[in-house]
């Protein structure tokens, strides 16, 4: 073998070839093939977190998620005001010692509402993006990895959801539960209209995962189409579907301050940055003030998770990264 | 093209027909007895409310009232209103403002959302760039009510530049601002969007192609760049248009403008579930039609798709 190599002299080109052919001791193959073993391994996880620990978009936005998941749990920490107390002698009162932000119309402390506020709007955003994961990446992966009758049947099902207004679809079925007072008839609503923008993205990226090579070794190595799906195509389909989610989640407490403000959403009695925003409007050519403090709780919350959705899909989809 | 379209038309069909069969159950559900509330404080005389229920088909089953109303759709017969108008007059009414509305909102929207987008995705890293970013993510994160109510207490009531409501017949003027609060969350989306195109369109294989054979940086950029960014933009914005006639119910609420969506906003208030489904037909035909629509565009845009 080495006498063959040895033959050719090297750096010359012979006749008959057209280009130069370095020899094969000038790269040894075996460097060419080296892994470095002493680098950590790295899955695709791993790589978009280092590359998420490095965005300021991602720190600043993680700081302000992580105080206001914060605020939501122990409102408590941050006041000491009851937030149903309305003392009617207060009504639209200036702020005072101990309450910076004044009084709403019913005489009750907005900085306390604007506090307590916040666990409502979390609630609503955090369920109503668990279900639409949940539902709109199932229905959305059977559809994509079946294919045939199957993807036909749940495709028009899926139109048919999209093809409806959200907002008068949303109001028609709220209609349906006036009397109810929980929060779960807004989470349900945003999810019945929200699931099928995610399914529709989990169909797409499940149908590119499944022509790839691993799920072709996996079946090779005797596993089921059922087990593929599970443990292999729906975690590698994964990251549009954070990325919408992220996104989405903000979108969702807009949506349910939106049905707040049309006056079906939640209840007057449950504390919420929707229904304060409503409240306030009718004051609003004499108290802009009431009106300014929720929306900019509303608006910061929002922002945060937004700005959290862009860090993510930067960190996901190299493609996009941005600057 | 032809079977395409043909093929199109009939998937729509069962799109539709879903759809409303969906939304007629759910108002069919709605709680309380339109009938009833007619009569107001009076007492309900059974003999006349068993005849209005006849006259307005409340008696029949629900899927045969929902056959009924399909035939009289078909013919643009949609009834009545529980006040004796024809539902189609009301309809006829509250269109044409709605339409003005949404179109002035979408040229509003994809014209300043593309000039931005391309504005902030050519010069990524800039100063004004960063300033349309913070913007477009402040547009998104302020709910539509917040935006036209401040709107309103600044422009309109503090400095008279705006006029403060709309009113039953109102012009161009009027419509201006709501027609900005109700197309600014969308210009926010299609900035991002432009600009994510944009940014990473420049930096494909084609564009140095195309400079390596000379071509001048303004032609790469038009002939090359934008063609392929504005695409999804379309996209996008096909499918606003549509959405846009559905969400104006914020913007009509708050300047009282007589559009479709403050019209079925009370009717959903009044129990008037004809005119609701009557009106959720036709924007979900409108919806359809202008999908379809943007998929026949992306053939003209794109060379690569050609329908067979």
């Amino acid at each position: 073998m080495t006498d063959t190599t040895n033959t050719f002299p090297a750096a010359e080109t012979l006749p008959g070839q057209e280009r130069y052919v370095a020899p094969i001791e000038e790269t040894p193959l075996q460097d060419v093939d080296k892994v470095d073993e002493s680098a950590p391994a790295t899955s695709m996880w791993a790589d978009a977190w280092r590359t998420l620990r490095k965005n300021p978009l991602f720190i600043v936005s993680g700081l302000l998620i992580i105080f206001i998941v914060f605020v939501a749990l122990f409102p408590g920490v941050f006041t000491k005001i009851d937030p149903n107390y309305c003392n009617l002698d207060n009504s639209l009162g200036d702020p005072e010692a101990g309450h910076p932000f004044g009084y709403d119309f019913q005489g009750c402390d907005v900085f306390a509402r604007t506090v307590y506020g916040t666990r409502t709007s979390l609630s609503v955003g955090i369920l109503s993006t668990l279900i639409v994961v949940l539902v709109g990446t199932l229905i959305g992966a059977v559809a994509g990895f079946f294919g045939g009758w199957v993807d036909a049947l749940l495709s028009r099902i899926i139109d048919i959801f999209y093809s409806i207004p959200f907002l008068l679809g949303a109001i028609v079925v709220l209609q349906m539960f006036r009397t109810s007072s929980s929060i779960w008839k807004v989470v349900l609503v945003l999810a019945l209209f929200g699931w099928v923008s995610t399914a529709r993205i989990a169909r797409g990226s499940v149908m590119e995962a499944k022509n790839l090579e691993f799920n072709t070794a996996s079946t090779a190595l005797g596993s089921t189409p059922m087990r593929n799906l599970f443990s292999h195509i729906i975690p590698n389909a994964m990251a549009p579907i954070i990325v919408i989610g992220t996104t989405s989640l903000g979108s969702y407490i807009v949506s349910e301050a939106t049905l707040s403000f049309l006056g079906i959403g939640l209840p007057t009695t449950t504390v919420s940055w929707g229904g304060d925003i409503s409240q306030a409007q009718t004051n609003l050519m004499t108290n802009p003030m009431v009106l300014f403090y929720p929306s900019v709780a509303l608006a910061i919350t929002v922002l945060s998770f937004i700005m959290m959705g862009d860090a993510v899909k930067d960190a996901l989809d190299p493609k996009s990264r941005t600057a | 093209m032809g079977k395409y379209l043909l093929r199109r038309i009939l998937q729509m069909i069962p799109v539709v027909l879903g759809a409303t069969l969906l939304v007629y159950a759910l108002v069919f559900a709605l709680p309380g007895d339109p009938v009833k509330a007619m009569f107001g404080d009076k007492p309900v005389n059974e003999a006349v409310a068993a005849q209005i229920r006849a006259e307005y088909n409340l008696d029949k089953p629900f899927i045969i009232q929902y056959l009924l109303f399909l035939k009289n759709a078909l013919t643009l017969d949609f009834g009545n209103t529980f006040a004796g108008q024809p539902v189609i007059d009301e309809i006829a009414r509250a269109f044409p403002v709605t339409i003005r509305l949404g179109i002035m909102a979408f040229c509003f929207e994809a014209i300043f959302g593309i000039i931005f987008g391309i504005i902030s995705g050519l010069n990524k890293g800039k100063w004004y760039d960063t300033v349309i970013l913070l913007i477009s993510l402040l547009l998104i994160s302020v709910p539509t009510f917040v935006t036209g109510f401040a709107g309103q207490y600044f422009l309109g009531v503090e400095w008279s530049i705006i006029p403060v409501t709309a009113g039953s017949d109102p012009g161009f003027f009027d419509l201006l601002f709501p027609a900005m609060v109700l197309g600014s969350v969308s210009m926010a989306y299609i900035i991002r969007l432009a600009r994510s195109e944009i940014s990473s369109n420049i930096a494909e294989d084609y564009v140095r192609t195309a400079r390596a054979k000379g071509m001048s940086n303004g032609s790469v950029m038009v002939r090359h760049v934008l063609r392929n960014s504005l695409i999804p933009v379309v996209t996008y914005l096909g499918q606003d248009l549509g959405a846009l006639m559905g969400g104006a119910m914020i913007s009509e609420q708050i300047f009282n403008i007589h559009g479709v969506g403050f019209l079925t906003y009370q009717s959903i208030l009044k129990g008037e579930g004809n005119l609701v489904v009557s009106i959720v037909t036709l924007l979900l035909l409108i919806f359809v039609i202008c999908n379809l629509l943007v998929d026949l565009l992306y053939a003209a845009l794109d060379p690569r798709i050609r329908y067979a």
